[in-house]
């Protein structure tokens, strides 16, 4: 019995499922299942769960995209492996190339999804921090019928995040305008705050260095730097507030936190 | 009518051969077990339970179909129980008739039985009863009933191993047939690529009758694609019928 | 008397083997069977007795020929409607049982239900199986099948009915119930057409034959005609009377106990004989007169060949 015990721990060393490299695409694979394509998504995608849970295998990632193509190949309309084949690029192989191009995928085989491109942008976001590419992706999902409201939410805020504030303030308008709701009503005003503050913060910093050079002082009041020409006008935030300074560290704030409102 | 009378013996005939048991076990077997795939999976879990129940509906059903087929005839010209049936005031026909609507109608009760224990264990999952299954089944039956016919026209002029042999071919010629249309594309025009178009619309398409990924997703169908699979189904099935007619016609029974 | 079969110069090959040999069986077989009688179809085995059975009911397809039932095709309805047959060896359904078994085919006839309990019945008292009606066919003895078959031929009450070697691998009491069932169906006026090579029976119940040797009809006629009466040799089995005493009157054979067996060849030593036996104060335990039989001359005719 312990030969036993013994020769179980041994095959576990093995890869399990390695043959799959030997598989060609998923395009003839179909041909070997005489009808039954689904079934082999099926078992193909099953096993691949087994194989990215087992943490011990070396080199696992290697035929990610491979395998999962093939999933896709066999039955484009199985809308799971996607999802999760992208989870699993993203977040444990680190290729966020790959994650997209599945999720690409996806989208491509079946238009009506408006997940894919969301959670592609999602990633992007997260990951890349590369936000007009995340926009084009909300864009994307924006586009598809059924898609809930918060995308374009997020597709705005992408907008804002990638420093195109004269867009970012034309959508939030939009969405402000076309809201049903008062919370979303709300919001969309919040955020509108929140990038006219940026905006006009912005402004006021550039000002405000431009004195320091000047004088080599910070300027006492705000309304220093419209006297001394820096400045056409000074600024009010949304609500027709004043900014808040601070004449000692030169810094301009939201008299109020743009989400409290 | 005497089509119905050899139909109906045929059916009693083989409800009581003990192969059908066998495969209706293995069906069974094959349907729960894709209740414990239906474990491993991540995600939509009642999916793969209805992947693996129409696969073994339609894999079994073929077995059976190919099986119960090939001995029809051959059982009975070997057993020499045709002498006094052939002798009697009975066309030839009717005898080749009434075996291939006996045996349809075993495959349809088969079907049945299988469909039920399937629709329970889906019924056990999403506690809905999912007729639209049933759409998935019943072509399923219609190709169950082309490759009945096949295998009745084997069976009048071969054993049943070859028969069996041909009949597995024919199905699953009909299951990759349609990848000789992407081959098609690829050939130069000329003598080769007419020959390779005459022997694609000749070859069985039996994917006509798939419709189970589809159902299963709940893609949407056209409604032209049920109509013309029907009709090609019972055009298919009615011309390999005559075949067998012709050649059971004048053979003779040494 | 109307004449209710008729075969033409019928030819019949077959192709064996790989390489497609042609093999002839029937070389121009003719003969014809009138109403009422019992028509007894010999030959050795392969001589083309069950192929020429095969091809009047259409189960072959013959090369040349012409066949007629009643003066119909062979092959028409009409024909097929009033014969009956029983093949040889004969192997129904059998997960059936008997009722359901005769039930099936008298479907097949389109014989109407009323009529057909009755006839099912009739028919299983005809041939003693009424007990086994219930009982499976897979479950029947080679007699039993014999019979049920018998059974079967006769469900359309048809009027020419078909035997192929209908007393084949019975004991004597089943060939005794199949031969009296023969003579009751000629009582009724039917034509009996059977096929066999046990000579002994068909010498007992046909009225004419006709003796097929590869292929060919060899004798075709009367049973009386084809075989004088005249006496061969007397067959006298006796006791008393040693052998010595009893030479020169036959052929010696000794037998159980004290029996003798003795051929007695010429007509006039039969007296002697007889004579001799009650001087003796023996015992003439039986007698027989040999004539020639149907295996006499079967044999005659084949040697020839």
């Amino acid at each position: 019995m312990s030969l036993k015990v013994k020769t179980d721990n041994i095959s576990r060393k093995k890869i399990p499922g390695s043959s799959i490299i030997y598989i060609p695409s998923g395009k003839y694979l179909k041909y070997a299942t005489f009808g039954n394509s689904s079934l082999l998504a099926d078992l193909i995608y099953i096993w691949a769960i087994q194989y990215y849970s087992d943490y011990t295998i070396p080199d696992m990632y290697e035929y990610l995209d491979h395998i999962f193509s093939i999933i896709n190949e066999l039955e484009p309309s199985y809308l799971d492996p996607y999802d999760v084949g992208a989870v699993i690029a993203a977040y444990e192989a680190g290729d966020l190339d790959l994650a997209l191009k599945i999720l690409d995928r996806g989208l491509e085989k079946n238009p009506e999804q408006w997940l894919f491109p969301y959670l592609a942008g999602h990633y992007v976001q997260m990951i890349n921090k590369d936000y007009k590419l995340a926009q084009e992706y909300y864009r994307k999902a924006m586009n598809i019928e059924g898609v809930p409201p918060i995308v374009e939410r997020l597709y705005a805020d992408a907008i804002f995040k990638s420093m195109d504030y004269k867009r970012a303030l034309q959508t939030w308008l939009e969405i402000y305008e076309t809201a049903k709701e008062e919370r979303v009503k709300k919001i969309a005003s919040n955020h509108l705050y929140n990038i006219k503050a940026t905006i006009d913060i912005e402004k006021i910093n550039e000002a405000i260095e431009k004195f320091k050079e000047r004088y080599g002082r910070y300027p006492m009041e705000l309304s220093q730097l419209v006297r001394a020409g820096f400045l056409d006008s000074l600024p009010k935030d949304l609500d027709g507030k004043e900014y808040i300074y601070d004449s000692r560290t030169g810094e301009v704030k939201t008299p109020i936190i743009p989400w409290k409102r | 009518m005497k089509i119905k009378a050899i139909a109906l013996n045929t059916f009693k005939e083989a409800i009581r051969d003990r192969i059908l048991y066998l495969l209706l076990f293995f069906a069974a077997v094959c349907i729960i077990f894709s209740r414990l795939l239906a474990l491993l999976t991540v995600g939509d879990k009642v999916k793969i339970i209805k992947d693996v129940g129409l696969t073994s509906l339609s894999l079994f059903g073929a077995l059976m179909a190919i099986l119960m087929g090939t001995g029809l005839v051959f059982k009975e010209i070997d057993k020499k129980t045709i002498y006094t049936i052939v002798s009697k005031p009975i066309h030839r026909y009717q005898f080749l008739l009434g075996k291939f609507f006996g045996l349809v109608l075993t495959l349809f009760v088969m079907l049945l039985l299988m469909s039920f224990i399937f629709l329970a264990l889906v019924f056990f999952h999403t506690f809905t009863i999912e007729w639209e299954m049933f759409v998935a089944i019943l072509f399923i039956f219609f190709e169950l009933c082309l490759v009945t016919s096949v295998a009745l026209l084997f069976s009048c002029f071969s054993t049943p191993i070859l028969s069996s042999v041909f009949s597995l071919a024919f199905y699953l010629i009909g299951h990759t047939a349609w990848g000789l249309e992407t081959l098609i594309k690829k050939i130069p025009p000329g003598l080769g690529k007419t020959m390779a178009q005459a022997l694609y619309h000749f070859l069985p398409d039996l994917e006509n009758f798939n419709f189970k990924t589809e159902i299963v997703q709940n893609l949407d169908i056209p409604s032209e694609a049920f109509l013309y699979s029907v009709l090609y189904g019972i055009f298919y099935t009615l011309f390999v019928l005559i075949l067998a007619v012709l050649v059971f016609r004048k053979r003779d029974f040494i | 008397m109307a004449m209710v079969l008729k075969i033409e110069n019928l030819h019949k090959s077959f192709k064996l083997g790989f390489l497609l040999k042609k093999m002839k069986i029937l070389r121009g077989i003719a003969l014809s069977v009138e109403q009422g009688e019992v028509f007894g179809y010999l030959g050795p085995n392969g001589a083309g007795k069950t192929t020429t059975i095969k091809c009047i009911l259409g189960l072959i397809f013959p090369e040349e020929g012409k066949i007629e039932i009643f003066g119909h095709p062979h092959l028409s309805p009409k024909a097929k409607e009033k014969t009956g047959f029983l093949p040889e060896n004969p192997y129904f359904y059998d997960h059936l049982t008997a009722s359901e078994f005769l039930d099936y085919y008298s479907q097949l006839f389109l014989i109407k239900k009323e009529e057909k309990e009755k006839k099912i019945k009739s028919l299983l008292r005809l041939v003693d199986l009424e007990l086994s009606a219930d009982l499976q066919l897979r479950k029947f003895s080679r007699g039993m099948l014999q019979r049920i078959g018998m059974a079967q031929a006769l469900l359309n009450d048809p009027s020419l009915i078909f035997l192929d070697e209908p007393l084949g691998g019975l004991d004597p009491l089943g060939r005794k119930e199949i031969r009296d069932i023969i003579v009751r169906l000629k009582d009724e006026g039917k034509t009996v057409f059977l096929s066999s090579h046990i000579l002994q029976d068909i010498e007992m119940i046909c009225t004419r034959v006709a003796i097929i040797v590869n292929g060919e009809i060899i004798n075709q006629g009367a049973l009386q005609d084809l075989i004088s009466e005249k006496i061969l040799f007397t067959e006298v089995i006796l006791s008393g009377v040693g052998e010595k005493e009893l030479e020169g009157m036959g052929e010696y054979f000794s037998g159980h106990g004290d029996r003798t067996l003795l051929k007695v060849f010429k007509e006039e030593n039969v007296e002697k004989v007889l004579r001799l036996v009650q001087s003796s104060k023996g015992k003439v335990h039986s007698l027989i007169p040999r004539t020639e039989t149907l295996e006499d001359l079967f044999v005659e005719i084949v040697k020839k060949r």
